[in-house]
């Protein structure tokens, strides 16, 4: 899809609203939550877990839905760019000469995508998983068989690790871009603003009000995943039967 | 995948392959392992069930069987030189023969308990299995606690 070229400009100097709130937000609750769901693991807090676990699901959707209709720096069609884009940006950062890409440079898209499909994947995981106790498994457990769930289980746990591997991987450029690119990448993520040396076309913000249905509607995902998927292999909640009618005679 | 996630996925792999089988262990490590895994399915059949339209009482009445026979075999399925040894792949704490009494007393609390998961099961009250199946539940939980090695 081409889009019209944006004639707003910012000038050099002028702090521009590179990440909207939303986007912040994602990211910081997104951090909050992953040390949050290992914490709840180790301390065999289940029920905890399963909770945070249904947030993140949420947090997710609502990523992947702003990543289509959001603001322009959120845009997954935006900032994903092909191997050559990534090369010359590579060229670029090792000559020095690049320029700073506003918004997500094609580098970093790769983590993006990367941290957001490892999160994904490990959330699916968990919703077949299954706990040695039978007590706390996953919401859609009940939809997989025995053999299927454990292997969930063990590749749920596998994938953790994975994940770390990406955090190391996400901390460790930042700290590059701080000390030998002299770029502060966590400002501009605490309060959505910087400045730039040129003047550079001016990120549109999507409204807020764009991103309230988007949280409502994966919220509303996230919950209806919790309670199985109801009508098609499971009643919903208020509909489902307290007696089971057998013969009398039954046993 | 980046090279760093074919790293990753290399160093999760390894260690798998560094596992050794021991020549011929103590048959009880198997033994018990496969009632465990009995009575796990029998679980998972019994929550599987209540999120049917209709659950089927049958399956919760074979599932309280299953778990009612599988319960009394576990204290007999930890004979002495059978704990956790090089080479070995078991989740069996030295607690069990360190604390044999308590051991004991969390073994008989999962028998009682899949005994009352087959008496709720004669009432057909949907609300009153569920409770007993979570006290199943509740009794692995509370032998897994002191006695089965924590996911790391």
């Amino acid at each position: 899809m081409v889009k019209p070229v944006i004639a707003a400009e910012t000038a050099a100097g002028t702090p521009v609203r590179l990440w909207d709130l939303p986007v912040r937000l994602f990211h910081w609750s997104l951090a909050v939550l992953i040390a949050l769901l290992w914490w709840s693991h180790e301390n065999h807090d289940m029920d905890l877990h399963i909770t945070l676990g249904l947030i993140t699901l949420g947090l997710v959707v609502f990523r992947l839905l702003w990543g289509l209709v959001g603001s322009s720096t959120a845009r997954f069609a935006g900032f994903i760019k092909g191997p050559g884009a990534i090369r010359r940006y590579l060229a670029g950062l090792k000559s020095g000469t690049g320029e700073h890409v506003i918004g997500h440079n094609p580098l970093g898209a790769l983590s993006v995508i990367a941290l957001l499909g490892a999160v994904a994947v490990q959330v699916g995981l968990g919703l077949f998983a299954q706990d040695h106790d039978a007590l706390n498994s996953g919401p859609l457990n009940f939809l997989v068989s025995y053999d299927t769930a454990k292997e969930a289980s063990e590749l749920h746990e596998a994938m953790f690790n994975v994940i770390l591997g990406l955090i190391v991987l996400h901390l460790a450029a930042i700290l590059y871009y701080r000390f030998i690119k002299r770029d502060n990448l966590v400002g501009p993520m605490l309060t959505g603003r910087r400045v730039f040396d040129r003047a550079v076309p001016t990120p549109r913000i999507a409204p807020l009000w764009l991103a309230l249905v988007c949280a409502a509607v994966a919220a509303a995902l996230a919950v209806w995943v919790n309670w199985g998927l109801p009508p098609f292999a499971t009643p919903w909640p208020w509909d489902r039967p307290v007696q089971i009618s057998a013969p009398a005679d039954y046993m | 995948m980046t090279n760093s996630h074919k790293l990753a996925l290399a160093a999760l792999l390894l260690p798998a392959a560094g596992l050794v089988i021991a020549a011929a262990p103590h048959p009880a490590y198997k033994a018990r392992h496969q009632n465990f895994e009995t009575m796990g399915k029998a679980m998972k059949a019994t929550f599987d069930e209540f999120k049917r339209p209709a659950p089927n009482l049958a399956v919760f009445k074979s599932s309280a069987d299953i778990l009612a026979a599988s319960a009394v075999k576990v204290k007999g399925q930890f004979p002495k030189g059978t704990g956790p040894a090089p080479g070995i792949k078991t989740e069996a704490l030295p607690a069990i023969w360190d604390r044999p009494a308590d051991f004991a007393a969390a073994a008989d609390r999962l028998v009682g308990a899949t005994k009352g998961y087959q008496a709720a099961v004669v009432t057909g009250d949907l609300a009153g299995i569920q409770k007993a199946a979570g006290a199943v539940g509740g009794a692995c939980k509370n032998c897994h606690d002191s006695f089965r090695k924590p996911k790391a």
